[in-house]
């Protein structure tokens, strides 16, 4: 009877202690409460920073009255802020308006007077003119659709020289430029997006990757006989996971694996222009475990002004960059509270908010701007555009709420140069690491340093020069009475 | 003979722009016990030049992460190069015929540093007050004491260890090969330690916790 009571106590001090214990690990790090945002220093630690999107709703299938969606994979905002969603698992595309109301949905479309269906779609991309592409993976084809949901062509089995005689065509991403190209993301296929003319047909691929080549597999290659070889894994170039175009026609496309570059801008032919001037490369965390791994890169979405944003399926993460390539700002992650996913597959922006799909639990987070956010994403649209003074004023406010974010006092620091205060202006680029513009300002400060007291500087180096030449004279004057003497 | 604190830095002078008669002093005439004095401050300089450079060294030229500066590695990052170089040179020239012993090959490695105290150490104030396109002069001088350095080297183990220019060349090569070879070995004798220690503090713990 007393061992059954001390037992029962023993438990429940256990228990105690193990929630004590829990709650103390789970507790956030930043010191606001709210989601533990994060940046990424110059010197690459992990800085706290304030979050510049807030979780603030969740949409289901249900919530909209359109039935749950089943396994989503694609999503698109137009211009309008107008919502598609990709249901695959329901072979269905729903659309909604800008506050997130039904419109409709499209399951099926008419071609030659027959209802035809959709087979597992995986892409979706809404053009300007508001055309609905579908890569209908399944069925092997990609659909072009109006505004109104009817048939304007459909693009199957590419024939080329290009490609392999039993070559499979399953597309999984499409993206369609102003031209009404079709850029497509096909499973299984290395050699970059293929690309279709307006009438349909096959034209070439863009933008493969190149092969990445580890030195000491490659060795034992060398060393492999013919059978062996056969067995190891093959050198083949890391597939792309997604594309996304920007208003100027350039595609955005990320790669899962940590290769080189896991995000590239890639123009007409196939180059792959993203500007990486920031504190390091675009490619989501800088700092992770082994066990965790890099982040795998599985949607980009461009905003204005060459912001772009990437999401990380790994850990649920979305990373936001400048068109220069510096890190703005990280938000999200894996988990059970709101603003974080089971298994994020698409980030689209709409204005102010960012829709972030989840494809297990087959709901939409809506993710409101902050202000801090508002502020750091307006400095960077006033210094795109041209407006220096503006941006400077915004950076400034911005570094106010977030005085980790080293990016913004270059902003300070430019505008100060043009307000010619070099002195001030070589501080704020030291302290954002810009030792180019830091060089600039300290130049210009040296200058005017140099004018200023010119007339001293130079009568002292004058006056030091005749000293020191009198006293070799006088030493040498000295050392020959000496010797003279000692003759 | 000059006053003997006038020697103390008029020697090394000396030695860096005439070599041959530098080291050939350094082996023959000199008192042993000043020059070595004399290397060993030579050395001491160059850890402090090490660590102001890399605190105070201009912003332009400067990427090391203060966070993470620690001087006395900054000054492990002098002596055991030095040292590594000075032991592996003695196993290897003791076998070779050499004629230098383990305090001359010191002295002269350490003289040998000399250009690269005296052209990093201006700089360290220079660096404040240049521009970027003025790093080129940073680190062309830079360079240019390497070569200094590695220049004084060669005179100074063909002096000391009495060698053919051929023969040197050989040698210090073979020098930085038996660095290498030392380097492994601690690493590896460190890597051991550590484990072995480990293990006894894991065997303590178990014993601790079981009694």
């Amino acid at each position: 009877m007393r061992k059954s009571t001390w037992n029962k106590q023993g438990w429940i001090i256990m228990g105690m202690v193990c929630l004590l214990w829990f709650s103390q690990q789970a507790a956030p790090v930043s010191a606001d409460g709210k989601q533990d945002a994060y940046q990424y220093s110059y010197w690459g630690d992990s800085v706290p920073a304030p979050a510049a999107y807030e979780a603030t709703s969740i949409i289901t299938g249900k919530k909209v009255n359109a039935g749950a969606f089943k396994e989503p994979s694609d999503m698109h905002v137009t211009a309008d802020q107008r919502v598609f969603v990709l249901d695959s698992g329901n072979g269905r595309i729903v659309e909604m308006d800008r506050n997130l109301k039904l419109v409709r949905t499209i399951d099926s479309f008419e071609r030659d007077g027959k209802e035809e269906q959709f087979n597992n779609p995986q892409g979706l991309y809404v053009s300007d003119k508001g055309d609905l592409l579908i890569a209908d993976t399944d069925n092997q084809r990609v659909v072009h659709l109006n505004e109104q949901g009817q048939l304007v062509k459909v693009v199957a089995e590419p024939k080329s020289d290009l490609l392999q005689a039993d070559f499979q065509f399953k597309p999984v991403r499409v993206v369609m430029d102003k031209g009404d190209r079709i850029y497509v993301m096909a499973a299984g296929v290395f050699d970059g997006f293929m690309e279709f003319s307006a009438d349909g047909t096959f034209s070439s691929f863009i933008g493969a990757n190149r092969v990445q080549v580890d030195p000491v597999e490659y060795l034992w290659k060398r060393f492999a006989t013919r059978e062996q070889r056969s067995q190891m894994v093959m050198f083949t170039p890391t597939e792309f996971t997604n594309l996304d175009m920007d208003e100027e026609g350039f595609i955005y496309a990320t790669s899962g694996d940590r290769g080189k570059d896991p995000i590239k801008k890639l123009n007409a032919q196939g180059t792959d222009i993203l500007r990486r001037q920031g504190y390091h490369y675009p490619q989501g965390d800088l700092m992770y475990t082994n066990e965790a791994g890099p982040s795998r890169l599985i949607d980009v979405d461009v905003g204005d002004s060459d912001m772009y944003s990437v999401l990380d399926s790994n850990r649920g993460r979305i990373f936001t960059y400048n068109g220069d390539g510096y890190l703005l700002h990280i938000f999200g992650g894996i988990g059970n509270r709101l603003g974080q996913f089971n298994t994020p597959v698409a980030l689209e922006r709409a204005g102010d908010r960012m829709l972030v799909l989840d494809k297990a639990l087959g709901e939409i987070t809506v993710f409101e701007i902050t202000e801090y956010g508002r502020t750091l994403h307006e400095a960077v649209r006033s210094y795109y555009n041209g407006d220096e003074d503006q941006s400077s004023v915004l950076f400034a406010k911005a570094a106010e709420m977030n005085a980790n974010l080293e990016y913004a006092y270059a902003g300070i620091g430019k505008s100060l140069l043009r307000q010619k205060d070099y002195a001030e202006s070589a501080q704020y680029f030291k302290r954002s690491m810009e030792r180019q513009g830091y060089s600039k300002a300290f130049l210009l400060f040296r200058k005017e340093l140099m004018r200023e007291h010119f007339s001293w500087m130079m009568s002292g180096l004058f006056l030091a020069v005749a000293a020191f030449v009198t006293v070799v004279i006088v030493r040498r004057q000295k050392r020959r009475t000496t010797n003279a003497s000692a003759k | 003979m000059q006053a003997p604190s006038k020697q103390l830095y008029q020697y090394p002078l000396h030695l860096i722009f005439h070599p041959f008669d530098g080291y050939w002093e350094l082996k023959y005439e000199r008192n042993q016990r000043t020059t070595l004095l004399i290397a060993c401050m030579i050395m001491l300089l160059l850890m402090v030049t090490k660590i102001l450079h890399a605190q105070y060294s201009g912003f332009l030229i400067n990427f090391n992460n203060p966070k993470y500066l620690n001087s006395l590695l900054e000054v492990l990052y002098v002596m055991i190069p030095v040292l590594f170089w000075c032991v592996a040179n003695w196993s290897l020239t003791t076998l070779m015929d050499g004629e230098g012993k383990f305090s001359e090959i010191f002295m002269s490695t350490c003289f040998a540093l000399v250009p690269l105290l005296l052209i990093h150490f201006p700089w360290i104030w220079l660096s404040l007050v240049i521009s970027a396109q003025e790093t080129a002069f940073y680190y062309f001088s830079n360079a240019l004491a390497v070569a200094w350095t590695v220049y004084l080297l060669f005179v100074g183990n063909m002096t000391v260890h009495q060698y053919t220019p051929a023969k040197t060349v050989l040698t210090m090569l073979l020098t930085l090969v038996a660095m290498a070879f030392m380097a492994f070995l601690c690493l590896l004798f460190f890597s051991l330690v550590q484990q072995i220690v480990s293990f006894v503090v894991t065997i303590y713990q178990e014993i601790v916790l079981r009694g």
